[in-house]
């Protein structure tokens, strides 16, 4: 289970997912060599920060890389959509950490906060 | 003060505990733990509250059974039973497991551990080499979009058109590897897309590849039917399921069962049990979909079986077929089946959901794995498994400790060590893997046999250590 912050909804769904592979991968080890876009559609803004999650966990097996930089080129207010750029080198198991089967809905809440934005989310490994 | 769940049970046997459905509000049924006294004490009330959740749903059967490996999970714990009546109940994703048909096979040979031991890092490294494991591990195969539903559909029968497998591993395996009813078309392009490359690898967390040897055969009978006859006997497990394929069957599942929990207005305890009602479209479809997942990795293990094969026979210089190293048995322990079971002297069609919980049907093989370094063994099934626990046994040794506790105490360097003074070679991706896969992050599997062998569910019949692993 990790808790990621940000200032605005950019920055917390940037920390989340860099939460993300430090799970995922030893995220330190991995050079942002190649970049990835993708859009992700969400009903609002929390199912969309679940949506996101689960998109990157989905793309770590069809593209075969590890990410360890995101930003977050556009995102809707209500949460509809958002469009990134990860940056990130193909997988390789020495540089792995642990296998992330999907997020689940155990506590799962995206909430505004005095600073900003803060997210738990609970990983199924 | 709050009474925790833990203590509303009655014990009703050395091995049997109670919990009648007066214990909280609106359970319908009552539930029931298999367990000894050593292990009810470090079972977590939060995973005996999570039964009491269970019996709340619509449609379930007494009682709701908590295994002696059962630890908190996704709605249902894992190493649990829940029952549902096939027209009244519901069907759930959280309550099969995220990794659909994770399972074990147990494959003999006839070699004894003075033969394989000078050999064992070679044969550990070669294994390595020919079953890709890990984070991020590429896999040998990449199956093209119609080869991915014929193993959808098909399983192991795909297997056994390729070579992969002969005959008797069909004859082996539970639902002969292959679930009827599955439906390729009911399973995401996004679940076909991240299983496409995986077919044949072996994955991660708590997956393994264990070469072992047989250190005791208690049920000589048994274990005589199925190959095994001596100790010192080599055999090799592998642990593994539907990868990132069942993995996203079970997220695409769950995000529909939310909602049609609100469309068929379900009362929930607990948002993770979302379900839907058996013979709803929703309900239909999962099951369709979870049979294609549990069909790709039934195949998984078919394909490895084949590599294992190769590579004993590069090593040893004989045939596989020369090493008799037959499938012993395949088992599936995450997974729904509907099955029809005796309950208050009426037959009835029920969905069986065994989540971390394995088939324990009259003399039919069990396998229970233990943890990292530590026994597995090989059991039978019982007719008192089909009358107190719907013909389901544990699975394995629960986890006693969370994955980052486990790192935070034991450095993986320091566990192969530990490792090699039992005599045992390991080889994996790097050292956290170990460090998060101690044995000593699980629950005592010797206590967890003791329990369903005591209960009468499933009976000892041979017990297996490693004596080489490969994990991701």
């Amino acid at each position: 289970m990790f808790e990621a912050y940000g200032q605005d909804l950019k920055e917390v769904f940037e920390n989340a997912a860099e939460a993300l592979f430090n799970v995922i991968c030893q995220i330190d080890k991995i050079e942002p060599k190649q970049e990835i876009e993708i859009t992700v559609n969400g009903r609002n803004s929390e199912d969309l920060m679940f949506n996101w999650l689960q998109e990157l966990i989905l793309i770590v097996d069809t593209e075969n890389m590890f990410f360890s930089k995101f930003e977050i080129k556009e995102i809707k207010e209500d949460g509809t959509y958002l469009k990134a750029v990860c940056y990130g080198e193909p997988a390789s198991p020495e540089k792995g950490g642990t296998l992330v089967k999907a997020v689940t809905y155990y506590k799962f809440k995206l909430e505004k906060t005095k600073g900003g934005y803060k997210v738990r989310v609970a990983l199924d490994i | 003060m709050v009474l925790r769940m833990k203590e509303k049970l009655q014990q009703i046997s050395e091995f049997e505990w109670f919990l009648s459905k007066e214990v909280r509000d609106r359970m319908r049924v009552s539930a029931k733990i298999i367990a000894n006294k050593t292990i009810l004490n470090a079972i977590e009330d939060d995973a005996v509250q999570q039964l009491t959740n269970v019996a709340c749903l619509p449609g379930v059967v007494e009682p709701v059974i908590g295994l002696p490996d059962m630890h908190w999970g996704y709605g249902l714990p894992m190493g649990a039973v829940g029952a549902f009546d096939a027209e009244e109940g519901v069907i759930s994703a959280g309550m099969c497991g995220f990794d659909i048909n994770c399972g074990i096979n147990l494959i003999r040979t006839n070699l004894t551990y003075k033969d394989v031991k000078p050999k064992i890092r070679e044969l550990i490294s070669e294994l390595f080499k020919a079953v890709p494991c890990g984070v991020g591990a590429r896999g040998k195969l990449k199956l093209t979009r119609e080869e991915l539903d014929e193993v959808l559909e098909r399983g192991v029968d795909w297997a056994l058109e390729k070579g992969y497998v002969v005959e008797k591993d069909v004859e082996a395996t539970e639902e002969h590897g292959r679930m009827e009813g599955a439906d390729p078309s009911k399973v995401s392009d996004l679940a076909k897309k991240r299983g496409a490359a995986q077919l044949g690898t072996l994955g991660a967390g708590n997956h393994f590849l264990e070469v072992q040897r047989v250190t005791d055969i208690f049920d000589e009978a048994f274990a005589k039917k199925y190959g095994i006859v001596d100790k010192d006997q080599v055999t090799i497990m592998i642990h593994c399921g539907s990868r990132g394929l069942g993995h996203q069957v079970a997220t695409d599942y769950l995000k529909i069962q939310e909602q049609a929990v609100k469309k068929y207005n379900i009362w929930l305890p607990d948002r993770q049990l979302a379900c839907a009602p058996v013979n709803s479209k929703e309900g239909q479809d999962f099951f369709a979909a979870m049979k294609a997942a549990v069909n790709f990795s039934f195949t998984n293990k078919a394909v490895m079986t084949g590599w294992i094969r190769e590579t004993f026979e590069k090593v040893f210089g004989h045939s596989w077929e020369d090493m008799d190293m037959h499938t012993v048995y395949a088992i599936a322990h995450n997974i729904v089946k509907l099955e029809e079971h005796v309950v208050n002297g009426k037959k009835r069609k029920l969905y069986v959901h065994r989540k971390g919980a394995t088939r324990s049907f009259p003399d039919v093989p069990v396998i229970i794995a233990g943890s990292m370094g530590t026994s597995s063994y090989l059991l039978k099934g019982t007719e008192t498994a089909m009358k107190k626990t719907f013909g389901s046994s544990a699975h394995g040794a629960g986890r006693a400790m969370s994955r980052n506790a486990a790192i935070k105490k034991f450095w993986g360097g320091k566990i192969k060590e530990e490792l090699l003074e039992k005599g045992i070679v390991s080889q994996s991706t790097h050292p956290k893997i170990l460090a998060e896969e101690a044995p000593k992050a699980y629950k005592d599997v010797e206590a967890v046999v003791d329990s369903v062998h005591g209960a009468g569910v499933s009976l000892k019949v041979a017990r297996m250590v490693p004596v080489g692993v490969v994990k991701g």
